[in-house]
Formats: C-alpha cells, structure tokens, sequence
C-alpha cells in the first residue's frame, strides 16, 4: 500500500473539496430559502478571483506587496467577499425577485441569462489572456510535512480558511438571530412572514453570505492552482452544485460534506483508476447516482414530506 | 369535426408546399453549380479597401487562444496599411467561431455564413473540428482558408479540401514523428508519460506519439484532463516518481505553466516537461528547463521584436503562424487586386502559389499540393533558465 | 408588464382565501383590451391551421428574399433548435419530466445517421432509412434511459439523465479507441476528431445540398413534426401527460399509468431529437462530440422556457430570439442601429407621463450636446476618438463624447451603467427621471466607446443574457406560456 500516494491524494482532494464545499454552500443555502438552482453562483465565484486579482495588484501587486504578505492576503479575501456578496444581493433583487412566486423552471432561464452576462462583461472588461495570481512571489511554496503527509502553504491556508468559514456559517445559522430567521424562513416562508420576519432582508442576507463564500472560494482557488479566466466558472459551478445534491440539498451541513466527498472521489478516482483523469467526471457522477440510490435525498438531507 | 377539417387541411397545405418546394428545389439544384460558381468567380472591385475574412475564437472558453491569432492578425494589417507601396487598404471582417463553446461547430459555421460577398480570401478557422464543419461552406462560397493552427492530418490528406485549405502550420503527424524521434534518439528516455486534454488537436498528437515510442520499445502511460481543469495535482500524484519525461500536447499555455508549478511543488521537477507547439509561449517557458516543439520562430526576428514592444512584453507565438497566415490571404488579394478587380478563385490561386521567404516561423512559405507548407521542419527547443526558447534539435 | 394571469396580490403575502379563478378574471379581461388585446384575441380563437399558416407562409417566403448566408444562420438553424426544442417540449413541457441527458439522444441521431452515411465508416445508406434508423435509435436509447428511471421524480432523474448526458459525451470522445472484447481496436465514433464526411441527404434520386434545398427539407421535418404533436397534445394521451404535469399524484389516483405516461414521453422527446440529430448531421457533415454537450442543453432548455413549456408556438418564437438575438448582434452598424432602437421604445414606452418624458429626451440630448461642445473647446482629448463606421454612428458621434484612448475609461463607464442601473430602481418619482438622464447618457457612452467594437464577440452574448433575464422577468410563464408548469 503505497502511503505516500495515498496522502498525496487526500491531501488535494481535501483541499479542492474545500473549495467545492464552499461553493455547495451557496448553492444549498438558496436552495433551502427559495427551492431555487442558482445558475449564475459559478460566475460570481469566476469574479471572486478576479476581485481578488485586482485587490493584490491595487496593494502592489505578488512581487513587492505594499504591506506583509499576510495582510494582503487577507484583505484580497474581504474585497472579493464584500465584492462577490454585493453582487449576490443585486443579482437576486435584479434577476430572482420577480420571479419569487413563479414556476420553479422560470428563475432557471434568468439565472442563465445573468451567467452569460457576467462570463461576458467579464470577459469584455478583464479581457480573454488568463490572469495569474503568482503565489510563489506572493507567500512561497514551503512544504511542511509529517511523515508521509506533505501540505504547502497554500493547501494548508484553504484548507483551514474553508474550515474556518464553514465553523462561521454554522455557529451564525445556528446561534445568531439572522441565523435563526433565516432557518425559519426555510422551513416554511409564509409562516415566517406572518411571524414578523422580513423575508425579503433574509433572502437578501443569503445570497450575500452564499455570494460571499463563493467569492472567497475563488480566491483561494486562485492562490492554490495559480489561473483565472473568465470561463471558469462553468465547471466549478457545475461541479459545486452536484457537491450540494450529493450532501443532500437543503442541508448546510451536507453541502460541506458533499463538497469535501466529490473532492476525495475525484482525487482518488484519478489516482486510483485506470485512465482516472480522462474519465474523473464520470466516476464521481457514479458516485452521486449511487449516493441517490442509497440515500435518495443525499446523505444529509432531509426527506421532503409533501403535503397533498 | 372543425378540428379534423382544419388537420387534413393543413397536411394538404403541407403536401402542396412539399410538392412546390421540391419542384422549386429542382430548379435550383440546376442552378446550383452556377450559384457555386457566380459566388467563386463573382469580381469584386478593389477600390480602396478590400476585406479578408477570419475565423477565431472571440469568445467562450478558448478565447484566450482567440485573442493572440487576432492580435497577430491586426498586426499584419496594421503593417501592411502602413506600406505606401499598397494600392489598397487591408480589412479584416470577423467571425466569432466560440471554440469549445455551448453551440459546438454549428458556431463555426454560423460564422463563416456571416463572412460578406466582400471578402476575398479567409484566415483560420481554428480548430480541426472547425475546419471540417465550414469546409462545405467555405467551399460553396470559393474562398480560400488559411488557419494558423488547425493541425490534424487528415485534413490535408482526405482530399476534400484540396486548394480551399491551406495552413502555417505542421500536420500531427509531422509534429509527433519528430517528438518521437527526439524523445527516444536524442534523449533515450525510457518512461514516458502522456496527458493529452481531451480535445482533437491534444488526442491526435498524443496518439501519434504514444504508438511511435511504443514502438521504439518505451513505455508509454497515457491519461488525460479536461481542457479546462487547472487542478492537476491528483493526477500529479499519480504518476511514478521516476518517470522521466512528460509530454503535454496542449493548447493553453497557462494550464501548461500551472501543470508545471504543481508538479514542482508536489517536488516532482525534476520530471522533465515537454509541450507540442500550443505550449511554445512565454508562459510555458518560464518555468525553465521544458521542451517545447515549435517552427524555428525566431525571438529576434524584427517583426517579433516590433510585436513584442508593442504588447507589453509578450511575443503570444502560438498566433504567430496566423500572421503568415494573413500575410498568404493578404498577399495573394494584393496580387490578384492588381488589374483593380478580384474573384475568390483569383485569390485561391494566388494562394496556391505563395512564395514567402524568411517569415516569422523561421522558414521560408511554400505550399505543397495538399495544403501543407512544403518542408515544413520541426525543431525541438528548451527552455533556458531565463525563459527564453532555444532551439536543441 | 406584470403577468396577467395570476391574482393582483404583492408576491409575497400568503394568499388566504383568494380563489385563483376569482381572482384572474380582471387579468383576464385586461388581456384582450387595446390594440395588443385585439391581436391577441385573434390569436387565441383562431383554428390551429390559420396560427400553423400565420407561421408557415413567412417561412417559406423567407428563402426567397433573402441571402444564403441570412437563411442558414437565421433560418436553418432556428428550425433546426425549434425542433429540438419541440422534441423537449414534449418531455419538460408535455409531460414535467425534468431531462438534462436531452441532448445525447440528439447525439445519438447524428452519430447513427452519420455512422450509416459517411465516407468515414464507408457506408451510403440513402436518407429515408438511414433518418428511420436514427430515430429508432434514438427511441431505443430513450426507453433503456428511461426505463430505470421512471419512477425517480424531480431532482433525481435530473441528475440521472445528467449522468448520462456526460457519460454520451466522454464515449463519443473515446470511441475511436474502444479495445475491449469483442471490439478490438473499433473505431465506431472518430474520437475526438468527430465522424467526419458525413454524407448529404439523399432523398429518392435527389441530393440535398444547398442551403436552401437543406432549408426546405428542414421546413418541411418541422411542420410534419408540430402537426404530429398538435395531435398528440389533444388526444387522449395528450391530455393525460398535461394531467400528469400538473399534478402526479392526482393523476395516479384517477388511474392514469403514471409510469408508463412517463415512459412514452421520454421516447417520445427522444425520437424527435434523434431526427433533429440526423438532419444537424448532414448539414454539419460531421458529428462531433463538443456539440452534444452541455452548453447546447442549456440553450435548448432556454428556449422551451422562454417561449413557454408545453407551447407550440412559444418554441419557434423562443428560438427565434435565442439563436436570433446574437446573430443581429454579429454586425456593428445592425448592432448600433439595434441598440439605440431599443433604447428609444423603452424609454417611449416607460417614462409616462409626457412630461417626464419630454424632460428625459431632453434632458439628455442637451447633456450630451452640452458636454462635446465644453470638451470640444476645452478638453479636446475627449472628442480626439475615431467615430465608428456607419450612418448612424455618424450622426451619433455628434452628441457623445469619444475620448481617445478609451478602453480605460469606457470600462469604468460600463461599470458606473450597471451601478446607476442599481440606483435607479431604488428611486421614485422625479429623482428617477432625473437620474435617468446621466445614465441612459454614460450608458450610451459605454456602448459607444467599447461595447461596440466587441459586437462579434462578447457584446452580443451579453446583451443575449440581458434580454433573457429581462423578458423573464417581464413574463415568468414564458412568452406564450399560459398554464404554471411545476416541475415535480
């Protein structure tokens, strides 16, 4: 059994599962208020990157930071948060609201048509060359390691930042009053609206938190694999929202769950498997197939009981 | 009743517009060949502008790749209207072909439909895939087509596109022989590792290379990523610490510059990298010590020089065969616009019979008769510590 | 334009005691008053046949009067997605099945035609059976899908069918190397480089291949399948799939067999993309498996919803903006010509009353004039621009500014458009029309300066996805749509 390629493997499926998980959270946190697939998740994530992008080139850029390399990670990670979860709110009073009382399939097209939009505005604005984030000049590549498991600075930095947000995400669900309207509204809307909570400051405070997390997935996607472009926030978004269905969808615990197993299966499958790379989508479809099979509403969601 | 009257009606009406439609159809179908023909000899008049057309990849997912062909192309263009000695002005009419894209080759075509009774000649498209989908069109319209990156072989040598299809650039089978040679000759390694990126240009490549050093006894691995993946590392993990060489016959050179790092920080660098000529770029070679197989593009060939200034640094050589591109359709409507009127198969045979001498590529532009740049070699270079490509074989 | 058809009440509120009927009744009124209710009264008591001719006689004059490289991207292949899109209609729309694996069957029918017609595999079957075969095939592969799926419902067969999508697309891709018993070394897809030298059409004797030729036959494809599934819709098996959609479990109690109804409608919406699939792979002449993916799905479904699931017309119409849109958008001076055409009728038609919107026009007019005159004489880098090429942009660069050098610039502007934008839906009253005036002019100034040199590319899938959030906004059952279609 060959450990060494063993942790390699679990080290980036933990750290792209990261990013995924994040990603989920958005998907799913909607999800839970609206029933509604937000297509358009995926390329707030791609401007997340790019937010992040021009945030360390306005403090001087990879090579020779205005301030400690720490610090402009930091703040590179509260631009694109702020940046991403500002376009989040836009996008649902602009493309969603309207639609809030319409068949489910509806919002779907307008999700799609802020998605084309956003993926060509941005590819009109920051134009169509790759843009490279540089992280070696930025905060290196130093390796730690024990015994047989290697982590580099950035893996670790996605690593622990995820897990620090998902510990935020929870204990604001579940300890805050934000938290606790925004649980009630996703049990049942109506009834949380005759209760006095404003739905509509809610649905907005979700997409902002959702809109948010994607926007620091994308940045630490960037610090991690180095690229940005504006077309890549198809497969993220793709790959994140069958993370949220394998979690079960609906459930914010299950998104991080989902999104760290698609990460771990893809790794492994590549790893494992014959021609694992070529056909790593497929595997991991598989996977989600006989997740559904087992645990027909994912491994954490909830049956949904519906009342005829 | 009503229903069932107002259906038999409207499948007579059907019936009855079939029946005209066909004998309409017959009609044009004798007036087809003429058609092909008005559109192939029409004469258009030089004046002060004339247009070529170009195919690329504006947007979508190889819009990178879109926006170095076109640079190169503008360039060209730029250039030529600045020659007093031109009678005519240069346009470029262009088409977005969205490669890779959500409506596949049905883009590709739309684009080529949209090219004006204007154009004379046109550069690109840019994917193989491309090339076969526009083929019926381009040829009904008589134009000429001349892309700076199609290389799958069969397009040259199945015939259907004989003196339509021209290209600056190496056929695969070309590019893999000499691959193979050097990987096996030059550098007598014996464990190879193959990663194409699932797209026509990356899986014939790896094909060619894969079945000639299996047949030099090496042994050969062979996986692939999606085009648009940038997370490699699994995929890195995987592969055997003494492997000695791993070829990408890849696109963009990003993924390959970002394949590169990864690799050094799961501190597997120094498994040498070899990309084919869609890694010849800057970006690949600065990651020090890869292979790159390439024409022998110059870096201090004037023109380069003169493109380098003037886009910040950056030569962007994978457009570079889509200026010798330009330069073939311009050149040969230059050419055919001398008596002041020109037809698409004036240009054609123009085309046909380029004769460019000391081009951007490092050779001299002559095309063989199936399309291909007669004695088109390819060289092997490697990347200096610095970034910079010098050619080893 | 607020939707007509569901009760006036704020979205929001619990709807206690309305009766839905009661309650559209005003909505229903106000459809047909005015000359738009007028139009939309005879289009609502016309005979099928009359709305199929209202259809077919511009179509079939279209070829005659226009060009060929006009008919095949706004003819051609309109037709050809409407009739993909009617083949989904009957899946999503008819029956609520949620299909994401749609497109592969769409695969299947060119790859079957093309393996059946081709120079690649050699073989030159003539069209009629080798289009037969594709559907069958099609059917086929509609019935193994959807038979272990029938009874997954809503999400579930959405990431099933998903699966399968996918896994089309990667076998297609690899299936020029497929070595395992009993096929050894098979080519049976052409891999990556797609099955290519498809053969044209050929129909008794004679062979499609002209645009127009290929126009007629597709034409004619649609109007036998939109005839076909008219009848469908009002026969029995019609009316029990639009049951099933509306409510399952309603229908399963009135012993309807659900399953079964499933079934059928899946094969069903599979055959006809299998025929789509043959026609696409003659015109194209080749299959290749980057147009069977997801991207064009999604177009697809795009156009089913805007045109409203489970209508006829709405598909042709869907399609037609859908493909239609960014084909106007290719040339700059249609593009510009476009652009402020619909810039004039929006605001025409939303700024009411008069006043406010003699003060908009003027207002911004006099901004514009005013502001090129101060930098004509004092900031002439503002005005040093090249004005774009055509009539219109002539006359437009003497009102906007164009600064030389302009990228910078005109980014911010597109920029501030959108925040403006933002703003402006939070305003009310005069301060709205007010701020109407810089944006509609910075807005402009974006186009003008940057926008319009991208018409070719990235503008028009832009403005694509504006109108796509717009229009369904404006009308969230799609175009045509009349009923609420839930997707269970």
């Amino acid at each position: 059994m060959n450990w060494s390629l063993f942790w390699d493997l679990t080290v980036s499926g933990l750290t792209l599962g990261s990013v995924y998980a994040l990603i989920a959270l958005g998907y799913t946190m909607v999800y839970g208020i609206l029933k509604l697939l937000n297509f358009a998740h995926g390329d707030v994530y791609m401007i997340g990157a790019f937010m992040g992008w021009f945030a360390l080139h306005w403090l001087g850029g990879p090579v020779n930071p205005s301030a400690t390399a720490w610090l402009v990670v930091v703040l590179m990670f509260l631009f694109a948060m702020v940046a991403c979860g500002g376009l989040g709110v836009a996008i649902e009073r602009f493309a969603y609201r309207p639609l809030r009382n319409a068949p489910r399939i509806a919002p779907l097209i307008s999700a799609l048509g802020v998605s084309f939009f956003l993926q060509n505005s941005a590819l009109l604005l920051f134009g169509a060359s790759f843009r490279d984030y540089d992280t070696f000049h930025l905060i290196g590549a130093k390796t730690y390691n024990y015994k047989d498991i290697f982590l580099s600075v950035p893996q670790l930095l996605t690593i622990v930042s995820a897990i620090g947000l998902m510990i935020g995400l929870t204990l604001l669900v579940a300890r805050t009053k934000i938290g606790k309207a925004m649980r009630a509204t996703s049990f049942d809307r109506e009834a949380a609206s005759m209760m006095g909570i404003d739905v509509d400051r809610v649905i907005a405070s979700t997409f902002f938190i959702g809109s948010a997390l994607a926007g620091a997935a994308g940045v630490m996607f960037a610090l991690v694999f180095g690229q940005i472009y504006h077309f890549m926030g198809f497969l993220a978004g793709l790959k994140g929202f069958t993370a949220a269905v394998i979690g079960g969808i609906g459930s914010i615990p299950g998104a991080m769950l989902g999104g760290l197993l698609v990460g771990l299966a893809e790794s492994y499958a590549t790893g494992y498997l014959p021609q694992g790379s070529t056909f790593q989508n497929l595997y991991v479809f598989a996977l989600l197939i006989l997740i559904i099979l087992i645990r027909p509403s994912g491994l954490l969601g909830k049956a949904d009981v519906k009342k005829v | 009743m009503r229903r069932r009257a107002t259906a038999i009606a409207a499948v007579l009406a059907l019936a009855a517009l079939a029946i005209v439609a066909a004998a309409s159809a017959k009609v044009d179908r004798a007036a087809a060949p003429s058609a092909t023909a008005s559109a192939d000899r029409q004469l258009v008049s030089c004046g002060k502008t004339v247009t070529m057309g170009m195919l690329a990849p504006i947007t979508g997912p190889a819009a990178s790749l879109g926006k170095l062909q076109t640079d190169w192309a503008k360039f060209y263009v730029a250039a030529h209207n600045k020659v007093k000695k031109n009678k005519h002005k240069l346009r470029v009419q262009f088409g977005d072909t969205v490669l890779g894209g959500p409506g596949g080759t049905a883009e590709a075509v739309k684009a080529a439909q949209s090219l004006g009774s204007n154009v004379l000649g046109t550069i690109g498209p840019a994917g193989s895939n491309e090339v076969r989908a526009t083929t019926a069109t381009l040829k009904n319209a008589g134009l000429a087509f001349v892309s700076g990156s199609a290389t799958n072989t069969e397009l040259t040598t199945d015939g259907t596109r004989t003196n339509f299809f021209f290209r600056t650039v190496p056929p695969d089978s070309a590019q893999g022989t000499s691959v193979a040679n050097f990987i096996d000759k030059k550098l007598k390694f014996k464990r190879v590792y193959i990663i194409d990126d699932q797209e026509a240009y990356s899986t014939g490549l790896a094909d060619t290379v894969q079945q000639k050093l299996r047949a030099a006894g090496v042994t050969v691995s062979r996986d692939g990523v999606s085009q648009q993946q940038s997370d490699f590392s699994s995929l890195i993990a995987k592969i055997p610490r003494d492997t000695q060489l791993v070829y990408l016959p890849w696109q963009l050179p990003p993924k390959g510059k970002a394949f590169g790092d990864q690799m050094r920080s799961a501190g597997k660098g120094s498994i040498i990298l070899m990309g084919s000529d869609g890694l010849f770029d800057d970006a690949f070679a600065s990651l020090g010590g890869v292979y790159a197989s390439s024409f022998p593009t110059s870096g201090t060939h004037p023109v380069v020089k003169a493109f380098r200034k003037a886009h910040g640094g950056d030569a962007e050589f994978f457009g570079a065969p889509s200026y010798v591109a330009a330069q073939v359709v311009g050149g040969a409507i230059d050419r055919a616009c001398k008596d002041g009127k020109a037809s698409r198969a004036e240009v054609r045979a123009q085309v046909r019979k380029t004769n460019l001498k000391k081009t951007v590529l490092g050779l001299n532009v002559r095309f063989n008769a199936q399309g291909d740049i007669r004695g088109g070699q390819f060289g092997i270079w490697k990347a200096t510590s610095a970034g910079t490509f010098l050619p080893v074989g | 334009m607020a939707d007509e058809l569901t009760p006036q009440v704020p979205p929001d509120q619990p709807r206690i005691g309305v009766d839905e009927w009661v309650a559209s009744v005003e909505g229903k009124r106000e459809r047909y008053r005015g000359p738009v209710g007028w139009l939309r009264r005879g289009w609502d008591t016309a005979p099928a046949g009359a709305r199929l001719l209202a259809f077919v006689i511009p179509a079939a004059i279209f070829p005659l009067v226009t060009t060929e490289g006009n008919l095949f991207r706004y003819g051609l292949i309109t037709l050809l997605y409407a009739l993909l899109g009617l083949g989904l209609n009957v899946t999503v729309g008819f029956a609520g099945l949620l299909d994401l694996g749609y497109i592969a069957f769409f695969g299947f029918g060119a790859y079957t035609y093309g393996y059946v017609a081709s120079v690649h595999t050699g073989h030159h079957w003539p069209a009629v059976p080798a289009i037969l075969l594709a559907i069958a095939v099609a059917a086929l592969i509609g019935f193994i899908v959807g038979f272990p799926s029938r009874r997954l419902v809503g999400d579930y067969l959405a990431i099933v069918t998903l699966f399968f999508g996918q896994a089309f697309v990667v076998f297609v891709n690899n299936g020029d190397r497929i070595n395992f018993w009993p096929f050894n070394r098979t080519d049976l897809t052409g891999g990556a480089n797609g099955l290519d030298n498809i053969d044209p059409l050929k129909l008794f004797g004679w062979t499609v291949n002209t645009t127009k030729e290929y126009y007629w036959f597709t034409l004619g494809a649609f109007l036998l399948v939109i005839i076909l599934l008219y009848l469908v819709s009002e026969s029995r098996t019609g009316r029990a799939w639009k049951a099933l959609r509306e409510d399952p479990l309603a229908a399963e109690v009135m012993s309807m067999p659900v399953n079964r109804l499933k079934l059928m409608a899946f094969v069903f919406g599979a055959a006809i993309a299998g025929f789509a699939g043959a026609i696409y792979g003659s015109v194209q002449t080749g299959a290749f498996p980057g147009d069977f993916d997801v991207g064009l799905l999604i177009t697809i479904y795009a156009i089913v919803i805007l045109g409203g699931a489970g209508s006829l017309a709405g598909v042709i119409v869907g399609a037609l903006v859908v493909n239609g849109v960014p084909e106007l958008l290719r040339d700059p001076n249609q593009a510009e010509w476009v652009f402020y055409t619909a810039l004039v009728l929006l605001v025409l038609t939303k700024v009411r009353p008069w006043q406010k919107l003699v003060t908009v026009v003027g207002g911004t007019l006099a901004l514009g004039f005013a502001l090129v005159a101060i930098a004509d004489a004092w900031f002439p880098r503002w005005t040093a621009g090249e004005p774009n090429t055509g009539k219109l942009a002539h006359w437009v660069s003497h009102w906007m500014l164009l600064p030389s050098h302009a990228t910078q610039i005109a980014n911010w502007a597109y920029a501030l458009t959108i925040a403006l934008i933002l703003v402006l839906t939070l305003l009310r009253g005069w301060w709205r029309t007010i701020v109407m005036i810089p944006t509609i002019y910075v807005g402009a100034f974006a186009w003008e300066n940057l926008l319009v040199e991208q018409t070719v590319g990235a503008t028009r899938f832009l403005l694509l996805g504006a109108l796509l959030v717009v229009l369904m906004n404006a009308r969230p059952q799609g175009l045509f749509g009349t009923a609420r279609v839930e997707i269970v």
